[in-house]
């Protein structure tokens, strides 16, 4: 892969960022971005579909006061690069007059190493792992109807520069493994999902192997086709660990985000300093986390990457933030500002959501629930940003009565409102579990990743079956 | 190399070995998004970008690769990957290229004013629809405003003989306004789209967007039971979005449809008839050929409530086998992405009274404005779902007080066969594709309030 300094030496970089400055603008940013991928599924033993794919382009983004002009181009030429950065300039004229700073390189980081790099690794191995993966989800239980396994393995690199000096460049490897399965019997049929996912290359199979992937996947397909109606009404939940961090990612990490807070359209914008949560919470965004899924050196701001504590002990905290939501709240960005690529724009996002571990064992959460729901798995979900109101189809719930798991219930939806939920978690377990997930916002696609501790919520709504 | 997509698309097909079968579908585009935020612009971005992906088809086996690197090295590399792919991938012999044959002649693809418009011009556009919402005395602030623009220019080439290219202009703009009153808030959708920015009602849209914002202010639960339901033409549209993935052939060709075997069966009223015309002038989804270079058509799926065929692509047409054909519905969402099976521009053929007299005709019911978790809270298979609504009591005909936090539910089959009326305001949306939407009355669905 060509090195991207290679390709845009500082004497380059210096004219581009001085034509994104000329026409009065506050700041410039050079964004390049090389990336190679692969992607391989495999649908019932099948190879559907191995392609490769090869990214190359460059972005320019200009700021003048509170407006963002950008052009971006797939074409790395000096010319190229010029034009994009007087249309970008063009776009938001103003009346300063900076310069451009001497670029001073931040030196490149390897924190999160990378034994087996995935673009190294054969393509005969790539079947092999996928195979493995979908024999051990049939070999599972006796109702898998159909296995989809899905393998990526990407290299991208960027690099940043900016009309204040800074220059950073990150390479990034990311791998995944994942397999949705779909059990059926008796014209029934169910599905179930597990993706592991890291910043890292094949060495993700020692901790995660093809099979137990496979196995996870089906057991949960398996578990929901003796699932029965669910009941309707409030009641306290139980979350599981790992999967209780898609709703403090959705329906709590999104409303920490710099630009729903600089806009104020976010119910926790005047939050800061309050006691919002439950006193047991004490929830994290952390791109440090050594080959963490939503890890990285270098955010796509060239912001080293940072661990930022959002809520201690209920307490509202820190938001997550890029450049400019940062500068419009007068703080620093924590380095959240990331893009899908070179033709998006940088916005605040979450990495790696964590909430911490408490105390007490997930045996003991559900002893204490006289009638609840135990919720193992959530599917997609909406949440309105302005209200904190939020929807999920949970994927895998049973019913808890007296202490007790009844049974596997089906079609429901939890249903509720963010800062409502974190007000009403009552107990925090020591476990912990991670999950992987790719996460959409303004038609921007990243990846991030959720870990908590089994937790339990006093009371949420349960829509019951359709 | 050269900045004309036919020619890239020629220059990567020339380098198939004799007897291999190729395809390479090369994309140009520009592009142009503007976001303003309280009178001012936020953001602007301007683009262009263009790159190809190539299908080799070996003895059956596909392999795919595609690349930005429009080099000689970059075209040699990207054929060299889709080769090594394809030895992997299992044989099919349904993979086939398909081979050329006349494609239609579609006006109206292309807005000869596009290119007189400046860029302060569309920046206006953003800033007049936010005003226009903002105009209203409930909305305070708007959630989103945006201007977007495109042209691209597609082409394919392949070692079938296939040699095809098209142009078109697109634009498009919408807001969310956000209505507030006594300390509570709704938010409200506005878009409007067309050919290029001279032929956007940006009023209309902000007006659109401030009015069902604030109608919605208030809101309670309804009452739990069945009643009669209607849906906006935007929840319409997103219905037939989730109705889409069970009447595509490889939905059924994989067991994932529950509409499987059921061709000829009358699985709706027969006022339904159920269409993708991919050859629909000025809606989204029109072009002369799909994203493997097979004319697109208008296909019938649902005519007089019976089903008479799913959508198909050449893979779909030659694994089910028995004389179908494609109907030109592969879809390609850029030059990264394999051809995938998709709708052109599907919606019910519309009925002859507007929205507001569908609604005229309901004694009492509820109007669906806005839904969440359609996707999620569908069931392709089974077709059941149930997902949380906002929007209007209807009483004697007219709209009434706002209703919020409740859930609808039935089966897409219970819909299918409740339409009761079709309203004549189709419209197209062009979210996840291009989807048709009219104001539609079903007999009965079951609501779940307070």
């Amino acid at each position: 892969m060509p090195e991207l300094p290679d390709l845009l030496d500082d004497a380059l970089l210096r004219d581009v960022l001085a034509t994104g400055l000329a026409r009065g603008a506050d700041f410039a940013e050079v964004y390049a971005e090389s990336r190679r991928g692969r992607l391989l599924r495999l649908e019932d033993g099948r190879v559907e579909q191995l392609s490769s794919g090869r990214d190359l382009g460059a972005g320019v983004r200009v700021i003048s006061g509170d407006r963002i002009g950008y052009a971006y181009t797939n074409v790395l030429s000096r010319d190229a690069l010029q034009e994009a950065a007087r249309v970008a300039a063009g776009a938001v004229q103003g009346t300063a007059e900076k310069t451009v700073a001497d670029l001073t390189s931040l030196s490149r980081r390897a924190d999160h190493p990378v034994r087996v790099p995935p673009l190294e690794v054969e393509r005969p191995e790539l079947v092999g792992l996928a195979e493995r993966v979908d024999a051990s989800a049939r070999g599972e239980s006796g109702d898998i109807a159909q296995v989809i396994v899905t393998y990526q393995g990407s290299e991208r690199e960027i690099l940043v520069a900016n009309s204040e000096g800074r220059l950073a460049d990150d390479h990034q490897t990311r791998t995944r493994l994942s397999a949705q399965v779909v059990a059926a019997r008796n014209g029934r049929t169910e599905t179930g999902f597990y993706g592991p996912g890291t910043s890292g290359g094949h060495e993700l199979f020692d901790q995660y192997t093809p099979e137990s992937i496979g196995r996870t996947a089906a057991a949960r397909a398996a578990t929901m086709l003796d699932a029965e109606p669910a009941p309707t009404g409030e009641m306290p939940v139980v979350l599981w660990r790992g999967d209780a961090g898609v709703l403090f990612h959705e329906a709590c990490g999104h409303g920490m985000e710099g630009d729903h807070i600089a806009r104020d359209t976010s119910i926790y914008a005047s939050r800061a300093g309050e006691q919002v949560a439950s006193p047991l919470l004490n929830g994290v965004d952390d791109a440090t986390v050594q080959n963490g899924w939503g890890s990285f050196a270098f955010d796509d701001e060239g912001t080293p990457a940072q661990r930022t504590v959002m809520f201690a002990d209920g307490v509202l905290t820190d938001f997550l933030l890029d450049r400019r939501s940062a500068h419009g709240l007068g703080a620093s960005s924590s380095g959240n500002g990331r893009r899908q690529s070179y033709q998006h724009l940088p916005v605040p996002r979450m990495t790696n959501s964590h909430i911490l571990p408490g105390e007490g064992t997930p045996d003991e959460a559900i002893a204490g629930l006289d009638r609840g729901i135990l919720c193992k798995g959530l599917g997609g979900g909406q949440v309105n940003p302005a209200s904190g109101d939020f929807v999920f189809g949970m994927t895998e719930a049973y019913l808890v009565e007296g202490g007790e798991i009844r049974h596997a219930i089906r079609g429901a939806n939890l249903v509720g409102n963010g800062i409502d939920a974190l007000r009403d978690i009552d107990m925090i377990c020591s476990d912990f579990a991670v999950r992987w997930g790719i996460c959409g916002k303004g038609g921007q696609q990243v990846p991030v990743s959720f870990g908590t501790p089994t937790l339990r919520i006093s009371r949420m709504t349960i829509g019951g079956t359709a | 190399m050269s900045e004309d997509p036919l020619a890239l698309a020629r220059a990567v097909v020339r380098r198939a070995r004799s007897n291999e079968d190729l395809e390479a579908f090369a994309l140009h585009s520009t592009d142009t998004r503007i976001a303003v935020h309280g009178g001012e612009l936020d953001s602007l971005s301007s683009a262009g970008s263009r790159g190809v992906g190539v299908r080799v088809i070996d003895q059956g086996r596909l392999g795919y690769a595609y690349t930005a690197e429009v080099t000689e090295a970059g075209l040699d590399d990207v054929v060299e990957q889709a080769r090594a792919n394809a030895v992997l991938s299992t044989p099919d012999e349904a993979n086939l290229l398909p081979g050329s044959s006349p494609a239609p002649d579609v006006g109206g693809l292309v807005d000869g004013s596009f290119d007189e418009v400046s860029v302060e011009e569309k920046l206006e556009l953003a800033l007049e629809l936010e005003a226009t919402a903002l105009a209203h005395e409930d909305v305070r602030t708007c959630g989103m405003v945006r201007y977007a623009d495109s042209i691209t220019r597609a082409a394919i080439a392949s070692t079938n003989g296939v040699e095809r290219e098209v142009e078109r202009t697109d634009a498009w703009a919408f807001a969310q306004a956000i209505a507030t009153r006594e300390g509570s808030s709704q938010t409200g959708m506005g878009l409007t789209l067309g050919g290029g920015p001279r032929s956007l009602d940006v009023v209309a849209a902000g007006t659109e967007a401030a009015g069902r914002a604030a109608r919605l202010l208030g809101a309670r639960k309804p009452a739990s039971g069945p009643t009669t339901v209607v849906f906006d033409p935007y929840v319409a549209a997103q219905f037939l979005g989730v109705l889409a993935g069970a009447l595509g052939a490889d939905a059924v060709l994989k067991g994932r449809s529950m509409f499987a075997d059921r061709i000829g069966d009358a699985v709706g009223a027969p006022i339904v008839t159920l269409v993708d015309d991919g050859l629909r002038e000025g809606a989204p989804g029109t072009s002369p050929w799909d994203g493997e270079g097979v004319p697109q058509q208008r296909t019938e799926l649902i005519a007089g409530g019976t089903l008479q065929t799913f959508l198909h692509d050449t893979w779909t047409a030659a694994r089910t086998g028995g004389g179908i054909a494609s109907t030109g519905n592969a879809s390609r969402s850029g030059y990264a992405s394999l051809p995938s099976l998709a709708p052109t521009n599907l919606y019910l053929e519309p009925g002859g009274a507007s929205g507001e007299s569908v609604i005229r005709g309901v004694a009492e019911g509820v109007y669906v404005q806005d839904v969440m978790g359609l996707h999620s809270g569908a069931n392709p298979i089974s077709g059941q779902f149930s997902v949380s609504f906002s929007g209007l009591m209807i009483r004697d005909g007219e709209f009434a007080e706002p209703i919020a936090e409740a859930a609808v539910s039935s089966t897409i089959p219970d819909i299918l066969r409740g339409i009761e009326a079709v309203g004549s305001d189709l419209r197209f949306y062009p979210f996840g594709g291009s989807l048709g939407g009219s104001t539609l009355r079903i007999r009965e669905m079951s609501v779940s309030g307070g």
